[in-house]
């Protein structure tokens, strides 16, 4: 597809990125991702004067309403979720006006032909030229339906633009990945697939490209040379909440290890990309992933830890431990804390490793990335004057408090020479003068505008799943076995033991 | 001064060490910016106190606000110094500080001076003339070169067309290094966005070339301020290609001028004033852009917030396609969403009706009071909405109603301080602009 000429009269304009008319249709409308992000995402966008005029917004779930009742519906949960309040009620209320909905059973082909009118009377009123994003906010068993039942109905193809968004998990396996991968390239060409994980959203997360490759002073170092090893957390304090069946079946490998922490890894590894463009920074992705030294059958009972929290304290409140969660197995095996050393063995990265871990029921919520130095070769101001000085770290905060921090040495005050670590802070909070939008803002406007740089290529998915599976299949047969740690505490033992044999230890965020 | 450093400093350490508490480390400052606001009166001044506390309550920064009083007695400078902490609950600790200084008699020629030791190294400096700069001055040019932006507001010249006709010569001139920004600018953006929304479609782009006729109504009585209405020909002209044939003005602040791109097509742009209280003279308050290609005609139509509806007079000068402010039932639709704002009015006071209705004497009792922040808060009235209508071909007229930004100076300081005074775009508009202004 050839991109049309920038718009000469858009130049300048700072954030200027408006999608062409079009109609965006969620499917799951009433359900809650809908409820507490799309439509609360789709109000921020109107509300910034980022959709255009004939933008229109049609819900298609089983339930039954009117126009009216979804109106109501999504002004509702528009109030209540969305990021910015109080809720503005002229942006609202022109965002409702473009708001409509049509009952759709997923199995029943005439409802999809129905919506298909529906669709075809608002391309004409609102001239949207047929341009459609179909957002699957149903679960992953759901996609195999909609999207045959969308091309029964004659909803796809023809010279228009048609989108489909769906959401991880991208399968549980890699076999399933590739079903799944089949699935929806029967109807839709991989460029029109955006598979969404809304970590790669975060602005902090796409500041590690700009704090990479924006600046002259960190990539010279951003190697094998100079840097000891990486720690990525991706730590929560909360417990499985309403997803104990979704969770009990997935743990946090596959719920965080396999998506979010290899993104960030790739982020952190990945080769610099010829251009901020979506093959060009996806190539450079999936080139770091097939560079990971995959974990073999023996290797997996050093190289990962897995644990599960029981019952304990978190943010001073006492919680249950996982099996007493609601809708897990009381015996269950499945992990909530996973953690892994990696290798990527290309020339960057030769013998560093890279540590991950992801876990609930942490002390707190955080995610970052740790990049720790190697120690100057001579200390040339003695041992003494140095026994409290830390090596050289920068830390990438990407939530809760976005940020950056560099820890170098600095002389103490004082007479003697004393060498003691300090940190240089950058706070996103309080050095930028523009608020950051919400991961899903960001996502849905690419996805209208049709940039897919932020979203996950099939091959990516496929190769983060065949260094997983591995490694699942030997927890599956009890190796490494199955760790435990209270609740509000980094996780069990061998999460320590982990680094403690490579003479590191975890970073305390 | 040197008292004002002293203490300056004094206010800083006690700062850092209050943070450090049982650290051995103090907390570093993390100013962002130093933004220095230049006054000639009181009501400038205020003006320029209550944008820079807006701004420093949610960025770590200095603000220098500095007031010349000439005719005052010379050797005498007030300088008063205020400092907040604010503390978030997920990020460290942040100081701001607002300097102002009184600065009388003579001592008011050489700011330069004045500002040079208060600035932090490495630190972006922003100059804001609040009114109408003195161009030309060696003290303004001397001032000009301790910012690396300077920010003006040609909505509030004194004397609209010569004063931008001098910040034309500033902004076109090969030895300016520093980043010039107009506020009546920034206040077209959004006017920008929406005529550049319409041409976006790739369906559409030929209309871009099919333009003949662009009417504009702007704020003011008689010829008022047209620098706003020139800027948004000259960044269409400079933009399309079009170039001027001639201009003329008639009463009323009429402007009838004829554009030709391409040698060959003819573009009529008219614009006149419209008299509108509670807007800044000059500002817009309707563009119409009206034309043919492919064998289809447009017509796209933005309106600002009518309140009420206007007849537009049997003289008109031109003859809008549709008529602007309520010729169809936009005033009607948009009056009713100004209704439902005054509803806001309600919270305001919601203590005093709460008092009314119950008869508890205040404090006795007290209502609900809903969560607002305080940005939205001081946000609320002082936005505005824009309605687009589009007609293409023969197909029903596709309205669009968008909630605008405010235009107070503290919001429209933060969108430049955010995205920078260097804007090739308002560079290339600006002597547009005032070729045309020359031309009437």
């Amino acid at each position: 597809m050839i991109a049309p000429e920038p718009n000469p009269l858009a130049e300048g304009l700072h954030d200027y990125r408006v999608a062409d008319p079009s109609i965006m249709v969620i499917l799951g409308a009433t359900g809650d991702l809908s409820g507490r992000k799309l439509l609360p995402a789709l109000y921020n966008l109107a509300k910034q004067r980022l959709l255009p005029a004939g933008f229109a917004v049609v819900g298609a779930a089983i339930d039954d309403m009117t126009d009216e009742a979804y109106r109501a519906h999504a002004a509702e949960k528009i109030k209540e979720h969305s990021r910015t309040q109080p809720v503005d009620a002229t942006a609202l209320e022109s965002f409702l006006a473009a708001t409509f909905y049509s009952r759709v059973d997923f199995t029943k082909l005439d409802d999809f032909k129905a919506l298909q009118r529906r669709l075809e009377e608002l391309d004409h009123s609102r001239q949207t030229g047929g341009s459609r994003i179909y957002y699957c906010a149903t679960p992953p068993p759901t996609y195999e339906t909609i999207t045959e039942q969308l091309n029964a109905a004659g909803m796809v193809g023809g010279p228009a633009t048609h989108r489909i968004v769906v959401e991880k998990p991208f399968g549980s396996d890699l076999k399933s990945a590739r079903e799944l991968t089949q699935i929806l390239q029967r109807v839709f060409h991989e460029d029109s697939v955006y598979r969404i994980d809304h970590y790669l959203g975060k602005e902090t997360v796409q500041n590690i490209l700009a704090f990479r490759f924006a600046n002259s002073i960190f990539e010279p170092v951003w190697n094998s040379n100079l840097i000891d090893s990486v720690q990525i957390t991706a730590a929560e304090e909360l417990g499985v909440e309403l997803r104990g069946a979704y969770y009990d079946r997935a743990g946090a490998m596959r719920d965080i290890v396999q998506n979010h922490a290899l993104q960030l890894l790739s982020l952190v590894a990945m080769e610099p990309p010829l251009a901020f463009d979506a093959n060009a920074v996806r190539d450079e992705k999936v080139k770091v992933l097939r560079a990971i030294r995959p974990i073999s059958d023996e290797e997996v009972a050093h190289a990962t830890v897995r644990g599960q929290y029981t019952k304990g304290w978190v943010l001073g409140e006492q919680v249950p431990g996982y099996r007493e969660e609601k809708d897990v197995a009381s015996g269950s095996l499945t992990e909530t804390f996973a953690a892994v050393r990696l290798f990527i063995d290309n020339w960057r990265w030769a013998n560093v490793p890279f540590y991950l871990r992801a876990g609930k029921r942490m002390p707190k919520r955080v995610t970052e990335i740790r990049i720790l130095f190697k120690r100057p070769p001579h200390l040339t101001f003695g041992r003494k004057a140095t026994q409290e000085l830390e090596p050289n770290a920068i830390t990438l905060r990407i939530q809760p408090e976005e940020g950056i921090t560099l820890r170098f040495g600095a002389k103490v005050p004082s007479a003697g020479l004393k060498i003691r670590s300090v940190t240089m802070d950058f706070q996103y909070m309080t050095s930028f003068l523009v608020e950051a939008p919400e991961a899903y803002e960001r996502l849905l406007l690419d996805c209208m505008i049709g940039d897919p740089t932020l979203f996950t290529r099939a091959d990516e998915v496929e190769t983060a799943w065949s260094l997983i599976d591995p490694i699942e299949a030997a927890w599956r047969d009890g190796r490494p076995p199955l760790g435990f740690y209270p609740a509000g505490t980094w996780g069990p033992p061998a999460a320590g033991k982990l680094l403690q044999a490579d003479g590191r230890e975890w970073h305390r965020p | 001064m040197s008292d004002v450093l002293v203490a300056l400093s004094a206010i800083r350490n006690k700062f850092a060490l209050s943070e450090s508490r049982d650290a051995e480390q103090v907390h570093p400052r993390n100013f962002v910016m130093t933004l220095v606001a230049v006054a000639a009166n009181e009501a400038e001044e205020r003006v320029a106190r209550r944008a820079c506390r807006m701004i420093l309550e949610q960025h770590p920064a200095q603000a220098i606000v500095i007031r010349d009083q000439p005719t005052m007695d010379a050797g005498l400078l007030e300088a008063s110094i205020s400092t907040e902490v604010h503390r978030s609950e997920t990020a460290s600790a942040a100081q701001y500080e607002l300097l102002t200084l009184h600065v009388r008699g003579a001592a008011g020629d050489h700011l330069a001076e004045l500002v040079e030791p208060l600035l932090d190294s490495g630190v972006p400096t922003y100059m804001w003339w609040v009114g109408t700069p003195p161009f030309g001055k060696r003290s303004f040019d001397e001032a000009l070169q301790t910012c690396d932006q300077l920010v003006v507001d040609s909505a509030r010249f004194e004397s609209p067309y010569l004063s931008f006709l001098s910040l034309a010569r500033l902004v076109t001139s090969p030895q300016r290094h520093q980043g010039v920004a107009d506020f009546q600018w920034s206040r077209l953006r959004p006017w920008r966005e929406t005529i550049a929304q319409f041409f976006g479609p790739a369906e559409r782009r030929p209309f871009m070339g099919g333009i003949s006729g662009v009417g504009i109504d702007y704020a003011g009585e008689a010829r008022g301020n047209r620098i706003a209405a020139s800027l948004l020909i000259g960044w269409l002209a400079t933009t399309l290609g079009w170039q001027l044939q001639r201009a003329a003005g008639g009463s009323g602040g009429v402007v009838a001028a004829y554009y030709v791109t391409q040698g060959v097509k003819s573009i009529e742009v008219n614009f006149r004033s419209v008299p509108k209280a509670g807007l800044a003279s000059g500002e817009i308050m309707a563009v119409r852009l009206s034309g043919a290609a492919g064998g289809k005609t447009f017509n796209l139509t933005i309106q600002r917030d009518p309140e009420r509806p206007r007849r537009i007079g049997s003289d008109s000068s031109f003859n809008p396609r549709q008529q602007p402010e309520g010729g169809d039932d936009a005033g009607m639709e948009l009056a009713a969403r100004r209704a439902e704002w005054h509803r806001d009015v309600l919270h305001e006071n919601l203590d005093s009706l709460h008092h009314t209705a119950t008869g508890d004497a205040p404090g006795e009792s007290v209502p609900k009071r809903p969560t607002v922040f305080n940005r939205d808060r001081r946000r609320a009235d002082a936005s505005l909405v824009l309605l687009t209508m589009i007609d293409i071909g023969g197909g029903d007229t596709l309205r669009h109603v968008q909630r605008m930004d405010p235009e107070d100076a503290a919001t429209l300081l933060l969108e430049l301080l955010s995205v920078g005074t260097r804007d090739d775009v308002y560079t290339r508009s600006v002597p547009a602009a005032s070729e045309l202004l020359r031309s009437v």
